[in-house]
């Protein structure tokens, strides 16, 4: 299958933010996929497979991140990520 | 904003003896109590408050991390404790391996930015690998201090 890499600005959408339990539930998602998957904030680019390395990025509601999935899966990967950011909760 | 803003130096331990999550919870309670940072009345409570919040999905962040937290108006501004378990407690994470290193969290309500620039600055500082080596293998609280009281210094 061919190798996609897609790029996506991304709103958060959640009530407080990426804080631990969407943080977790992205890094759950993210791993049904093979695709390489990263989060960006501002300067700094994290492991979309990684709760940690997402928590790091302090990402309030409404702060926009760039998402980012290269692989054969990279167009569902980023489908599915974007539901969840998209979820008002 | 820094580590040691919402930890005092009396909420430590290098030697957590629990060895499963129900007890660790307990025991990460009671050092905030012996540190004086919450009453003991609110003891039960909190306990009950952070099972229910391990029940949604485990606080496990992976790399032996875990960081069980709560939102509680016993705390009028965020407060940590901090224990380290040289054995390694089963606490269902994602990864399936044990969590070494305890960042217990207690937040008021409404107080969802604070808590989450305290979760972004935990994580800051312990994706260092030598970080987190460094905290297990400290001998005692004092050590257990100067290590995070460096680390906390060195990184904006």
């Amino acid at each position: 299958m061919a190798i996609k890499s897609i790029k996506k600005n991304i709103i958060v959408k959640n009530k407080q933010g990426l804080h631990a339990r969407p943080a977790a539930l992205f890094v759950q998602i993210a791993n049904r996929f093979d695709s390489q998957i990263t989060v960006g904030k501002d300067n700094e680019v994290v492991n979309g497979k990684s709760i940690m390395g997402i928590l790091t990025l302090g990402a309030t509601r409404g702060s926009e991140i760039v998402l980012e999935a290269i692989g054969s899966d990279a167009e569902e990967a980023i489908l599915e990520l974007e539901r969840l950011l998209a979820r008002d909760e | 904003m820094k580590i040691m803003d919402f930890l005092s130096t009396k909420a430590v331990s290098a030697n957590i003896k629990s060895a499963d999550k129900d007890s660790v919870l307990k025991e990460l309670v009671g050092v905030l109590i012996d540190a004086g940072d919450v009453d003991k009345k609110n003891k039960n409570k909190l306990i009950e408050l952070l099972k229910a919040r391990e029940a949604l999905g485990s606080t496990a962040i992976g790399q032996g991390v875990g960081i069980p937290h709560a939102k509680s108006d016993c705390v009028s501004s965020l407060t940590a404790a901090f224990g380290v378990s040289k054995k390694g407690v089963n606490f269902e994470s994602l990864d399936g391996e044990p969590v070494y290193i305890f960042f217990l969290l207690l937040a008021p309500q409404d107080s969802a930015g604070p808590h989450l620039k305290a979760l972004a600055r935990i994580s800051r500082l312990l994706k260092d690998k030598y970080f987190r080596e460094s905290l297990k293998s400290a001998e005692d609280e004092k050590s257990v201090l100067k290590i995070i009281q460096q680390e906390d210094e060195k990184k904006i």
